[in-house]
């Protein structure tokens, strides 16, 4: 197993002559094994893994202790007022919904399509899926008024006869972003399989063995699993395939099937799709650029890799940054009054701060990934990359909070303030989201190795890259 | 131990043979189950103990009222005649404010009054009332109210400590009666009353006897709005003490010189019904309002033409205006009169918009003669008075659209200078017993007379008071009084007419009243206030008062024909000179206003707490006013030009200072605040209210500032001198409307649409096209997504209208509401957070020039929308459409997601952020306190209350709607047109809203729905609201159109 190593360190080279390896360094089918389980199994960042994850649970356990606080009080404790009935709480959801589209939309969309080089990013991304979802999840649950009737949305026979009522766009929601959730989960699990079975054959301890051995379902890779596998994986993507799109219309609906002047527009499904898989791609370089730092996963997480994103970044960009003109343009068109004016008001009333910095992060600062040393450079990459997460925060504030603070009755308007509830819980949601990831990148395996196996090359007859399929000649076992 | 037998003599009713015995386990018993009488204040006590006491009182309720004699509790087993338990009744009753009383008639659920109306019988409500009527049943359950008579050294004299009220009345009547003794052997030299002014004949007959038993003692009045100004107005121009009555049914030329005729006034529920009356734009004449006023009022916003003046100019004009009437008139017309000294001139009166005013003002009236009336305001002093008497002599309005009764002898003359005569007899050390009943002059009192201080002096005082309050405090003895709602008494209405005040609830707190006090003190034992009252009516009808008179007085709340007769004086030939000696200073008449030194403070009652006696009414602290929609606050009004000048910036503390005294208030920059001048509100700052209003001994902050540390009893209205000092600190007001400062982008966007929202023309235009409103917006063809539904079948459609032409904002529907739908309050940091709940709003917006701007305003319910954009996004299916077309509310399937405030165009639903109606973050009770439970008491019990995290809204009271099916369906009837009046209905003075079934053609709501000036609010939006606004018709005076600008520019 030592043939077809690939030394050329640049992947982001262009060569017309051959493709550009998926892998880099001095890389077998046993050394891509043994680099990604040895993050689990012998944490090389260990100081640097604790402090993070110190920090990110203590903002967890705020979070949890906030939910508390918020169950016991009231959601009085958030900004949320008249005519602000949707505050932070709302404009998290969507912002976290947001992020958790890249996952699936890396793991299915890109698979589905044959895109290769989403082999190295797609377990973490869909890791990173699961995770912001829950984030997500959490908001509409606590978000109501009376929490412990949350159940009412479900339809659920009940001795009191009731029913929901499913015209409301809310409703629509709960079905979409909880088989989003499942979906993904799913899928997300499922393609883990292999991997957890490689951890449980490498355990050394018996707790580890039994742990693994429990997720891994008895994978032992023998050929009518591998091809089980195949065909489940395939089809599970296929299904994911339409969730990606229609989660985020779905969610938009809540704002486009209203009737207020800045949420009523046909644009928000495609525009919100867009800016969720621009947040949600913003999110995965956020959290890789550091991750192949930290956890010596440079060759498999290449710079190709972080290149191509950036690409995708720019193009969603421009696509958000399309969607945020025709609005402006619509709105004239119309010749709607209120919806003229909603839209002024966004861009000149007392928010055109968040207005601007949304224009500014979301459109003006992916334009450096027109050049190539800008994609090419971490630090580049990492900084858009904030500015974009910060970006679609606030394009999700600017289309919630601007238009409920000024809609038709002026005697009805007002400003929106957020509560230290508001800002600490976000903050929590963060501590919620980087503690599962921090724990997924020390326990499961970030990489999908046994997808990554297929795109190298393997067998003395090939020369450069795998033949196109996902089959895995080798077991799990080393 | 005597033998059962005697006891049960004594004893009319029983519960067990234990109790007969009195063993120790049943006095136990006694104790554990009832710590105080079953009729007194329950401690503790759960509703259904509360409604098995209250109903059982009811048991033996007498016929007449709900008075009854013995304290025994009885199931309702054995119920009376007529009575089912959990079907209220009514009482007539009256509730007396200054002296002038209004007619009610109380609701009350199993003996516990709940809410109040109009009596529609009484010819001064018709039906309706003001706010304080509608908040007075939160202060009858107000836990703050005092509960027991109280020694100032009750502790050291005691020792231990003795809280049986019963036991501290007589500690009272004791030492009451030591003091007698006194007094009788010195006539009463040392003996002062100083009672609040009140037309109780009842209480009147009582002091007579107190002063006839002490010849030397003295009885004041006191109050700090008082009258006194018309009263010697009067007395100068027409030779005595009248007061004035308007009928602005029938004036078609309406001048009001700094008169609130219909916010303000004693008289303004009938004003505002007779001016709506006369403002009917299809009638052969619509009446035209000018009002020429030193603070924005409700009468200047319903006014077709405004003019800001400084209080202390107005006399300068209203010279002007006579001058002109008489110049104008037939010389025969006024010749009779005489004529005045000449008019000032010169300085703002020779401004030409100002002359122009003037003339165009006075040709008005004058080819208008006695058909209409010039009213001047109760701050301005007398000889102003005296020339408005004199111009409506001029204009012949006397006898026909101004008319004269009597001032009663029960209206001190000049209470300031009474109350400034007893201060100095106190001093003077010869005063050693002051009983005071009612006020709070410690609090309200002017400020150079010293009141607090010179009561030091006295050596007993005694203060009956509803509230323990400033004055209490200072006192010897505090004795609770008796809410009107719990006590016997009388009071004569703005026209004389006796009106009776009967108990619906035994007192709650041991309270006794003014009229039981005072007839203690003057014959020295205890009356109960039915005998006392019985007696004054026995007196009033002389021959014909049988027990069927009394009864029928009962029901009725009232004595028919019992006004006081009309007179039509004759201007006194000293008028003139009365006029004439007042010189106009040359100063006042200068075009530039007064600088920072020396501005004009004026003192205005206040809209919500009045005087500062409703400082303890959540309902009435959290009413927005109607000018500035603030709440829980008042503050310095002050105009855009004058803050500019001084650099006063709009919600920042400025320090004003007049005399020795300063106070820190926050500034709001008011349009149509006359430049120079700034309004202040009293009521407020009270350290001793209650838990809502402030108690600084229980470290309740005061709300508000206290402005009656800088009045003083030379000028109580309006003084120069004062003196403003800015200060940069910030301050959040909690104003329920423009909670920030407005941006241009939204001053345009107001600007552009509140012509729409609200919409208004002239009468002009009303009469070219009579549909102008329906113009205001065009939009396309509009059509629905889904199948309309259909009311063929359905006995009825609700639907309501509201008159824009009627409404004068006077914001009683805003409590009504409150009081009939257990509205919660939230508390002035919740209301900061823009979180109010107040299920209808008055929606004010300006126009115009900021100096001198238009006002209009809408008064907003739920528009109960064919195709309401809330229901279609609810989750849970808990705001759906009823048979009968209304938007219901399901409470306890609402699980608050709060995407139907979203979705509402309107915002009227309103969201319980925490547990408000138990008082949660509402800083405004007492939540600890077992006491406060008493406060569930006033909740209307056909009304759920809603919990934390649940939507709620207006419902068209959907109570009373179903409360009257229930019963026309047992009567197999339909509903009568009329038969069902909203909350907010029916209290309107005005009568600006109209509720029925629209599929009635005949029905008042049909009608006005059929109206050209009927339009629905956001119309384009395909909502369709139930409700529709009927435009409002503006009368301006064509020959000063130029000034009335017509653009549409709104600002905030």
């Amino acid at each position: 197993m030592t043939t077809a190593i690939i030394r050329s360190d640049d992947t982001s080279v262009d060569d017309a002559t051959q493709r550009a390896p998926l892998v880099t360094g001095e890389h077998d089918l046993a050394s891509v094994t043994s680099v990604v389980s040895s993050v689990v199994e012998q944490p090389p960042t260990t100081t640097g893994w604790k402090i993070a994850i110190t920090i990110s649970s203590l903002l967890m356990l705020n979070l949890f202790g906030l939910l508390g606080y918020l169950i016991w009080t009231g959601v009085g404790v958030w900004g949320n007022m008249s005519p602000v009935m949707w505050g932070w709480p709302i404009v998290n959801f969507v912002f976290w919904i947001g992020i958790g589209h890249a996952g699936t939309l890396i793991s299915a969309i890109l698979f589905l399509f044959r895109q290769k080089w989403r082999t190295s990013i797609n377990r973490a991304a869909e890791a990173m899926t699961i995770f912001a979802v829950m984030c997500a999840g959490l908001y509409p649950g606590v978000h109501i008024g009376r929490v412990w009737v949350f159940y009412w949305m479900f339809p659920i026979p009940n001795q009191m006869a009731m029913w929901p009522q499913f015209r409301s766009p809310l409703l629509w929601d709960v079905f979409a972003v909880g088989t989003y959730f499942t979906v993904s989960l799913l899928f997300w699990y499922m393609g883990m399989v292999p991997d957890l079975a490689t951890l449980r054959d490498r355990a050394t301890t018996r707790v580890r063995q039994m742990i693994y051995g429990i997720f891994a379902l008895g994978w032992r890779g023998s050929n009518r699993q591998w091809h089980r596998y195949e065909r489940a994986y395939l089809l599970l993507a296929a299904l994911a395939t339409p969730l990606v799109l229609s989660v985020h219309s779905v969610v938009s609906f809540d704002f486009a099937v209203s009737q207020l002047p800045g949420w009523h527009t046909t644009i928000f499904p495609p525009y919100f799709v867009a800016g969720a898989i621009f947040g949600g791609f913003a999110m995965v370089l956020f959290l890789m650029v550091p991750a192949r730092e930290f956890f010596g996963l440079k060759d498999l997480v290449t710079m190709r890799h972080i290149e191509n994103m950036n690409k995708i970044l720019l193009a969603t960009g421009m696509m958000v940054g399309y969607a945020y003109s025709v609005e402006l343009f619509i709105s004239w068109y119309s010749g709607s009054y209120y919806e003229r004016f909603a839209f002024i008001n966004r861009a000149l009333g007392p928010y055109s701060w968040a207005y601007f910095s949304m224009i500014f992060c979301n459109v003006v600062s992916p334009q450096v990934f027109w050049f190539k040393w800008a994609r090419t450079n971490v630090w580049v990459t990492w900084i858009v990359s904030i500015l974009v997460t910060i970006g679609m925060w606030f394009e999700r504030f600017v289309i919630i909070v601007t238009s409920l603070a000024r809609d038709f009755l002026p005697a009805n308007w007002g400003i929106f303030k957020p509560t230290w509830v508001d800002i600490m819980m976000f903050a929590g949601t963060f501590g919620l989201f980087l503690t599962f990831f921090l724990l997924f990148c020390r326990y499961l395996p970030m990489i999908a190795v046994a997808e990554i196996k297929g795109v190298m090359p393997h067998g003395p007859s090939t020369n450069g890259h795998g033949n196109g399929s996902v089959a895995a000649p080798q077991t799990a076992s080393p | 131990m005597s033998s059962l037998a005697d006891k049960a003599r004594q004893k009319p009713y029983w519960r067990s043979l234990a109790e007969l015995e009195n063993t120790p386990e049943f006095e136990e018993f006694l104790q554990r189950e009832f710590p105080v009488a079953a009729s007194e204040y329950p401690q503790g006590v759960s509703r259904r103990r509360w409604l098995q006491l209250m109903g059982a009182s009811f048991a033996l309720a007498g016929a007449a009222g709900c008075r009854w004699e013995q304290d025994e509790i009885l199931p309702f087993t054995q119920r009376p005649m007529g009575r089912t338990p959990g079907v209220p009744v009514h009482y007539a009753t009256a509730m007396e404010l200054s002296g002038v009383a209004s007619g009610l008639l109380v609701t009350s659920y199993d003996g516990r009054p709940t809410k109040i109306e109009g009596n529609p019988e009484h010819p001064h409500n018709q039906g309706a009332t003001d706010l304080y009527a509608q908040a007075s049943t939160l202060e009858l359950y107000d836990p703050d109210r005092s509960t027991a008579p109280r020694h100032r050294d009750a502790d050291d004299e005691n020792g231990q400590d003795d809280d049986d009220p019963a036991q501290l009345w007589k500690q009272f009547e004791s030492q009451l009666a030591k003091r007698r003794s006194g007094w009788q052997a010195t006539s009463g030299r040392g003996l002062r009353v100083l009672a609040e002014p009140s037309s109780s004949p009842t209480l009147w007959a009582a002091r007579q006897k107190l002063l006839e038993a002490f010849p030397e003692a003295k009885w004041y009045g006191y109050e700090p709005l008082s009258r006194g100004n018309e009263l010697a107005g009067s007395t100068a121009a027409l030779g005595k003490a009248y007061r004035t009555h308007f009928d602005l049914s029938k004036a078609v030329r309406v001048v009001c010189l700094d008169a609130d005729l219909l916010g303000s006034d004693p008289a303004s529920v009938r004003y505002s019904r007779e001016f709506a009356e006369a403002r009917d734009p299809d009638a052969e004449t619509m009446a035209r309002l000018y009002v020429v006023e030193s603070t924005f009022s409700t009468t200047g916003a319903a006014a077709d033409h405004r003019l800001p003046l400084r209080a202390e100019q107005i006399d300068a004009l209203a010279r002007a205006l006579e001058a002109e009437i008489v110049a104008q008139s037939d010389a025969a017309d006024v010749e009779q009169h005489g004529k005045l000294a000449e008019a000032p001139h010169g300085g703002f009166l020779a401004e030409e918009p100002i002359v122009k005013f003037v003339h165009e003002v006075a040709a008005d009236l004058v080819a208008h003669r006695g058909q209409s009336v010039v009213a001047i305001g109760a701050r301005q002093p007398p000889h102003v008075h005296a020339l408005g008497h004199r111009i409506n002599a001029l204009l012949g309005n006397i006898g026909q659209t101004v008319s004269y009764t009597a001032e009663p002898e029960t209206t001190p003359a000049d209470q300031t200078a009474d109350f400034a005569a007893l201060c100095d007899e106190l001093r003077g050390g010869e005063i050693d017993s002051l009983l005071i009943l009612g006020g709070n002059p410690v609090y309200d009192g002017p400020a150079d007379c010293g009141f607090a201080e010179a009561l030091s002096n006295v050596e007993f005082t005694a203060h009956l008071s509803v509230y323990d309050n400033e004055t209490s405090r200072a006192c010897l003895w505090h004795l609770p009084r008796a809410h009107y709602l719990e006590s016997w008494g009388d009071a004569r209405a703005w026209d004389g007419v006796y009106s009776v005040i009967q108990p619906l609830i035994e007192p709650l707190y041991n309270g006794r009243t003014a009229i039981e006090l005072s007839a203690l003190v003057a014959g020295g034992e205890t009356k109960s206030g039915e005998e006392l009252v019985r007696q004054t009516f026995s007196e009033l009808a002389g021959s014909d008062a049988s027990d069927g008179a009394w009864k029928k007085l009962l029901h009725d709340g009232f004595l028919a024909e019992s006004g006081w007769a009309t007179e039509t004086p004759q201007l006194d030939e000293g008028h003139r000179e009365a006029i004439d000696s007042y010189v106009i200073d040359e100063a006042l008449l200068s075009v530039d206003p007064p600088g920072g030194d020396d501005l004009e403070i004026v003192f205005s009652q206040d809209a919500s707490v009045y005087d500062g006696r409703f400082a303890n009414s959540s309902w009435l602290q959290e009413l927005p006013d109607f000018m500035t929609k603030l709440t829980w606050d008042n503050v310095a009004l002050v105009s855009q030009a004058t803050a500019k000048a001084l650099g006063i910036k709009h919600s920042t503390l400025v320090q004003l200072a007049h005399g020795e005294h300063t106070v820190d208030v926050p500034a709001y920059i008011m349009p149509g605040q006359p430049d120079g001048s700034i309004t202040v509100h009293l009521g407020y700052g009270r350290t001793a209210a209650g838990f809502v209003g402030g108690d600084v001994a229980n470290e309740v902050e005061p709300v508000g500032v206290d402005f009656y540390r800088l009045r003083t009893s030379t000028a109580p209205h309006f003084a120069r001198g004062l003196r403003v000092t800015t200060t940069n600190r910030n301050y959040t007001l909690a104003s329920t409307q423009d909670h920030f400062a407005i941006d241009p982008v939204g001053i345009d966007g107001i600007e552009d649409r509140v012509g729409q929202l609200i919409r208004e023309g002239t009468l002009d235009e009303y009469k070219h096209h009579p549909d102008f409103a329906q113009h205001e917006v065009h939009h396309p063809p509009l059509e629905s997504l889904w199948d309309e539904r259909s009311y063929e079948e359905a006995d009825y459609k609700w639907g309501m209208a509201i008159d824009l032409n009627k409404c004068t904002g006077c914001n009683a529907c805003v409590i009504a509401c409150q009081a009939e739908n257990n509205v919660p309050v939230v508390g002035k940091e919740q209301v900061r957070r823009g979180r109010e709940m107040h299920w209808i709003r008055i929606d004010r917006y300006y126009s115009g020039d900021v100096a001198n701007p238009r006002l209009v305003h809408q008064p907003v319910t739920c528009q109960q929308c064919e195709m309401a954009p809330c229901e279609q996004v609810c989750p849970v299916g808990a705001t759906a459409h009823n048979s009968e077309g209304l938007n219901d509310m399901a409470y306890n399937r609402c699980i608050g997601t709060r995407y139907c405030s979203n979705n509402c165009p309107y915002k009227v639903r309103r969201f319980n952020y925490f547990n408000y109606s138990r008082g949660q973050y509402g800083k405004f009770q007492d939540t600890e306190s077992e006491k406060s439970l008493v406060l569930q008491m006033v909740r209307n019990p056909e009304v759920t209350v809603r919990s934390r995290g649940v939507m709620e809204k207006c419902t068209f009271c959907v109570q009373r709607i179903r409360t009257t099916t229930i019963v026309a369906e047992n009567e197999r009837r339909p509903i009568a047109d009329g038969e069902i009046k909203t909350a907010c209905q029916q209290v309107c003075p005005s009568q600006a809203i109209s509720f029925g079934d629209l599929q009635d053609d005949n029905a008042e709501v049909a009608k006005q729905h059929a109206s050209p000036r009927a339009y629905a609010m956001l119309a384009e939006l395909n909502v369709k609201p139930r409700n529709l606004f009927l435009a409002r018709v503006r009368n301006p005076n064509p020959h000063l159109e130029a000034e009335a600008t017509n653009d549409h520019s709104h600002h905030s």
